[in-house]
C-alpha cells in the first residue's frame, strides 16, 4: 500500500467518525417521526371529563383549526405548559384537551371520576384553563391510536380534521415558534369564518 | 458430617422454594389466554416490541404507562385472533419502525448490513496485501557489535 494511503485512509475514517458523533450530540433520543402526520384523526367516541353524559366524536375537530393537548394533572411539565396554554387560548385559539389519567388503571381502578373531575378543576384554577373542553380518553386507546408516547404532546388539526403536527414535549413560545405558528396563521387564514363543526 | 448434611438439605430446600415461588410467579400473570399459542405469541410480541417512550426497553420489561397501554392492545388484538404480524403492522402504523426491534432493510439501514461486510473487507485488505517487514537480525546483529565495541571501550 502506497504511503499516503495509509495516513488519508485512517485519518478520513476518524473525521468522519467524529462528524457523526458530533452530531449525536446534538440529536434528541425521545424524537421520534410521527406516523399520524397529514392523516385524518382516528375514529374515537369518548366522553366528556366534565360532563360525561356528552359525547365526543372525531368530528369536533371539523371546522375549525384545532389544538389538541394531551395531558394529565399527573404530569408535571403538563402544569409547567398550562398558563402559555392559557395565554395562547386567550389570543382565540381554539384548544381541547384530551385528558388521560395515570392512576385511573381502566382495569383496576383505583380513582374515583369526581376525584379526576375535582382535581382537573383544582389544577386549571391555580394555573389557567385553556381547554375548550377536555376529551376524556378513558382506555387510552384514542392516545395509542394516535402514537402518543406520555404527556404532555400537542396535535395541530386543520380544519378538516387532518393532522398536521404533533410536537411531543411541552409547548413554550420556542415551540411554538418553530413548530405551530406559520402553519397555524397560514391554517387560520384559509378556514372560511362563520363555518363551525 | 451432620452439619455440611444439614446445610445440603437446607440449601435443596431452598432451590426446592425457589421452584415453587416461579411457579407461583408464572400462575399470577397478568393475562389469561384459551391456548398455549396465543400465551406464546403474546410473549415473543412484547419482547420485541419496543416501548416508544423508554429507551431501548421492551414493553414487556418496561413499566412505563404506554408499555402497559400496549401490552393491554397487544393482549385485546391476539385475543381478537390477529396475527402476530397484524399485531406487529399495527403498532408499526402508530409508533413507526422504531416499535418494532427488527428493523427494515431501507435506504438508509442497509448500511446496518453493509458496514460491517466493508470494514472485514477492508480488514483482509490490508492484512494480505501487507509485505514483510524486513529481518531484523541484521539491524540486531549491528546493535549487539555496537554495544560490544561500547563495552569494550569502557573497559
Amino acid at each position: 500500500m502506497s504511503k499516503p494511503i495509509r495516513f488519508v485512509l485512517p485519518l478520513v475514517f476518524f473525521l468522519g467518525l467524529t462528524f457523526f458523533l458530533f452530531q449525536g450530540l446534538f440529536s434528541d433520543p425521545r424524537e421520534r417521526d410521527a406516523q399520524t402526520l397529514e392523516k385524518p384523526m382516528p375514529a374515537f367516541s369518548l366522553p366528556d371529563l366534565m360532563d360525561p353524559s356528552t359525547l365526543h366524536t372525531e368530528s369536533v375537530f371539523l371546522g375549525e383549526v384545532t389544538l389538541l393537548n394531551v395531558w394529565g394533572v399527573w404530569c408535571v411539565t403538563c402544569k409547567v405548559e398550562l398558563p402559555y396554554l392559557t395565554s395562547l387560548s386567550k389570543q382565540g385559539k381554539r384548544i381541547v384537551g384530551l385528558y388521560y389519567d395515570q392512576d385511573l388503571d381502566p382495569d383496576f381502578g383505583t380513582k374515583t371520576l369526581q376525584r379526576v373531575q375535582q382535581e382537573v378543576m383544582e389544577t386549571t384554577e391555580s394555573l389557567g384553563n385553556p381547554f375548550a373542553f377536555n376529551i376524556f380518553d378513558v382506555y387510552r386507546d384514542t392516545s395509542l391510536d394516535l402514537g402518543v408516547t406520555g404527556a404532555p404532546e400537542t396535535l395541530l388539526i386543520d380544519q378538516n380534521g387532518i393532522i398536521r403536527v404533533h410536537h411531543i414535549g411541552d409547548v413554550n413560545p420556542r415551540v411554538w415558534e418553530k413548530k405551530f405558528a406559520k402553519l397555524y396563521d397560514e391554517l387560520v387564514a384559509n378556514t372560511p369564518k362563520g363555518v363551525k363543526g | 458430617m451432620s452439619t455440611s448434611n444439614v446445610l445440603l438439605t437446607i440449601v435443596s430446600l431452598f432451590l426446592a422454594g425457589t421452584l415453587f415461588i416461579n411457579d407461583a410467579y408464572a400462575s399470577r400473570d397478568e393475562y389469561q389466554f384459551s391456548t398455549e399459542q396465543q400465551r406464546h405469541d403474546f410473549k415473543t410480541l412484547t419482547a420485541t416490541l419496543r416501548c416508544p417512550m423508554c429507551q431501548n426497553q421492551n414493553i414487556a420489561d418496561s413499566d412505563a404507562m404506554i408499555a402497559h397501554d400496549m401490552r393491554r392492545k397487544v393482549y385485546q388484538l391476539i385475543t381478537e385472533g390477529q396475527t402476530s404480524e397484524q399485531v406487529i403492522d399495527f403498532m408499526k402504523t402508530r409508533y413507526g419502525d422504531f416499535v418494532y426491534y427488527q428493523p427494515p432493510v431501507t435506504k438508509t439501514t442497509i448500511w446496518l448490513w453493509l458496514l460491517p461486510v466493508f470494514v472485514l473487507m477492508v480488514g483482509a485488505y490490508i492484512v494480505f496485501t501487507r509485505k514483510p517487514s524486513s529481518p531484523i537480525e541484521q539491524d540486531e546483529s549491528a546493535a549487539l557489535a555496537k554495544a560490544e565495541a561500547l563495552l569494550e571501550e569502557d573497559k
